[in-house]
């Protein structure tokens, strides 16, 4: 036990997270089925029994619109942190189990974390090429300046010239003109809307400045939103700017 | 003497809700719970059925204890919602029976503008791992009143997971029923009575649409002080809330659920009048897994115990058997329900004029043709039972567009039409010619 509390303390003062790798379970079988129970109590209701997303309760949530649940055995993933066109790590599936996805998915904090990785071990046999694929997440730094107006005005600069405010609108409230005018559609052809930047606790991928580097870095696939992760080498400036601006759109930011 | 009041014009009930509240503490949208709120997809009903805890866990879903000082308002809202639904307009056509014989055939055609008469507060969620409430407080301003719909408390996963949830208190005994009572999208609306003395015929203006499974069914039965019960009102099983405690769990997995309970009686107040206990058991088999699809059947029994009595003032035992279904693909959701009510050994006093079996039979279908539009219908056939000189039966159908602003906002058209009326008679169930309902409704 002391072993683990100070292996945890180790990893939150090395810059962890809550989300640690200290109770993961080994991946094989076995732990495959403790998750396909827990699977088939907690998560079959809209990812359905074989990981398509196909659940009962599946077409609710978004009804003919975006988003559905997530397809696991052949489509792409949106909440990653590796490169765009690859599966996540193990690491973001069992963040998105425990953070939810705001508006469409609950936290599944309740579950022990054992059991989280459980699930984790279980969804991924649905797709064999979590077997093949070597995962490798995109190396996310930590801001390397604080927000400034001149890092906010920077960011606005880098919006407009990147097309952001096409779909994300002028003031980011997601009223752009290709959402306005229902040109965005998700994989499945489903019809989707651009995040509303000013509402930061709606952003499925998180809304820390991490998050928000992380979403422009690894793109959302499966939906219009594309990484930018090839025109910011060495822009770091443009890229922290950016994440600032979008912070400062947020009409629940804090004073 | 009891007198019920002049005339009773009762509005669009006061019925279970979607809960926003559970909405906010776990930051999804209605549509993660509800097919349309405030009727549950088959996520909801296992949130619901595992005492408002998400379906496999049992961590009481808020954790740790918060100093005074330390509580924000999102502390609050997350165990806090409310419901205003009502019309704004309400227009009827039907004859008049006040008193009874008097004014036979008097037209009432009536349109009225009104506003959302019914309003809701209520609080519901985990206190601990395992342990959830709910209360729900309902004022109607037009009937004046404000009553507990319900309140109780769970405790849940007792044994093992899923083994056995507990309700102690006011609850609404079919909530786990394939079609509950308080998950509608044709809500019930109350009938017009007319003044009528203790165990004394009492007749009715216009008829109550509910559905007709759930219906009380006959006619001249009253409750044990004397009050007639309404052929039109849900009651027993189906009733939106009786006082007792109840168990249900999922043992053997998702696919089958039992239910078992007692409660004081069907129709009491707070307290209890009955000499016995009601009883009830209900089964339910599910199938929940892909192609996005679902279906389940439930079967119950409810046995009451001198739960009512006949207007010769002897005691009877009112049981009730009911069958119900539901499928669902897509964005389609079919229902239907069966119920068989049955007044066991007829009273002497009134043999040979009383009809000891009553049925109603309800199907219905909702279904999105938009993102935000809803259409529903429903057909009600109810066989009344009771005294043979005063029951009627009766056939609608209702039909209603809802279209919603917001998940939380939604605006609604609803027509019913009394398939019977052409058959003639003064009764309620052939004077209501048609009511036409249009309000919104509004969950925060």
């Amino acid at each position: 036990m002391r072993s683990r509390i100070f292996l945890s303390v180790l990893l939150i003062l090395a810059g962890g997270s809550s989300l640690v790798f200290a109770f993961k379970p080994e991946d094989n079988q076995a732990t495959s089925e403790s998750g396909r129970l827990i699977y088939e109590q907690s998560c079959i209701f809209c990812h359905g029994a074989d990981g398509k997303g196909d659940g009962p309760a599946g077409w609710f949530i978004g009804r003919y619109s975006a988003p559905h649940p997530r397809n696991f055995t052949s489509e792409g993933f949106k909440l990653r942190s590796t490169v765009s066109g690859s599966l996540p790590t193990d690491q973001d599936l069992f963040r998105t189990v425990t953070q939810g996805i705001p508006g469409y998915m609950p936290p599944f904090s309740g579950l022990a974390e054992e059991e989280r990785w459980q699930v984790v071990a279980y969804l991924k046999s649905f797709n064999p090429a979590f077997k093949e694929e070597k995962r490798e997440p995109l190396t996310i730094g930590y801001p390397p300046f604080p927000s400034s107006d001149e890092a906010i005005e920077t960011g606005r600069n880098v919006y407009l010239t990147y097309g952001c405010v096409n779909c994300h609108g002028l003031n980011g409230k997601g009223d752009g003109k290709e959402s306005l005018e229902d040109n965005l559609k998700d994989a499945r052809g489903l019809r989707i809307q651009a995040a509303d930047l000013t509402a930061p606790t709606s952003f499925k991928n998180g809304a820390t400045a991490r998050d928000l580097y992380r979403s422009m870095m690894t793109g959302l696939d499966g939906t219009p939103m594309p990484s930018y992760a090839n025109q910011f080498p060495g822009k770091d400036i443009e890229a922290w700017g950016l994440v600032y601006y979008i912070l400062s759109l947020s009409a629940e930011r804090k004073p | 003497m009891c007198t019920l009041a002049g005339i009773a014009i009762l509005l669009l009930t006061p019925e279970a809700q979607a809960i926003p509240a559970f909405a906010r503490k776990y930051n999804v949208n209605c549509t993660v719970c509800h097919t349309a709120p405030p009727v549950l997809n088959s996520f909801g009903q296992r949130f619901l059925e595992n005492g408002y805890q998400l379906p496999g866990t049992e961590d009481g879903g808020t954790i740790g204890k918060k100093q005074l000082g330390d509580l924000t308002l999102d502390d609050v809202t997350n165990y806090l919602a409310f419901r205003m639904v009502g019309n704004a307009v309400r227009s009827w056509s039907f004859k008049q029976q006040n008193p009874p014989g008097a004014d036979r055939g008097v037209a009432e055609n009536k349109t009225e503008l009104t506003f959302p008469e019914s309003f809701v507060l209520f609080t519901g969620g985990t206190l601990t791992k395992n342990v959830g409430f709910m209360v729900e407080l309902g004022h109607d301003v037009e009937g004046g009143g404000s009553d507990v719909e319900r309140g109780f408390v769970t405790f849940n996963n007792i044994g093992f997971h899923n083994l056995a949830h507990v309700r102690v208190g006011r609850f609404d005994p079919n909530a786990f029923y394939s079609y509950a009572t308080v998950r509608q999208q044709l809500g019930e609306v109350g009938e017009s009575a007319s003044t009528c003395a203790a165990f004394s015929p009492c007749t009715l203006n216009r008829a109550g649409l509910a559905p007709s499974a759930f219906a009380a069914k006959f006619y001249g039965l009253y409750q044990r002080d004397g009050t007639a019960i309404s052929p039109f009102a849900a009651s027993l099983f189906n009733s939106g809330g009786e006082t007792g405690v109840d168990v249900h769990g999922r043992p053997f997995g998702d696919w089958f659920l039992y239910q078992v309970g007692i409660v004081n009686g069907a129709n009491e107040g707070f307290g209890d009048s009955n000499k016995g206990k009601d009883f009830y058991g209900m089964v339910r088999f599910d199938h929940a897994k892909s192609h996005n699809f679902s279906a389940n059947l439930s079967g119950f029994v409810y046995l009451g115990r001198s739960n009512a009595k006949v207007q010769s003032q002897d005691d009877v035992n009112w049981n009730r058997y009911g069958l119900s279904a539901r499928a669902t693909y897509k964005m389609v959701d079919l229902y239907a329900a069966l119920a068989v009510d049955k007044i066991n050994e007829t009273p002497v006093a009134v043999a040979g004029n009383f009809d000891s079996t009553a049925t109603g039979f309800t199907i219905g279908a909702d279904t999105y043709v938009t993102d935000k539009t809803l259409l529903s219908v429903r057909y009600d056939n109810l066989d009344g039972g009771g005294m043979l000189d005063q029951r009627t039966s009766s056939t609608f159908v209702g039909t209603q567009v809802k279209h919603f602003l917001r998940t939380n906002v939604a605006l609604f058209a609803r027509n019913d039409f009394n398939v019977r009326k052409a058959e003639g008679g003064d009764a309620a169930a052939r004077n209501l010619r048609y009511a036409f309902f249009s309000g919104i409704d509004v969950i925060f």
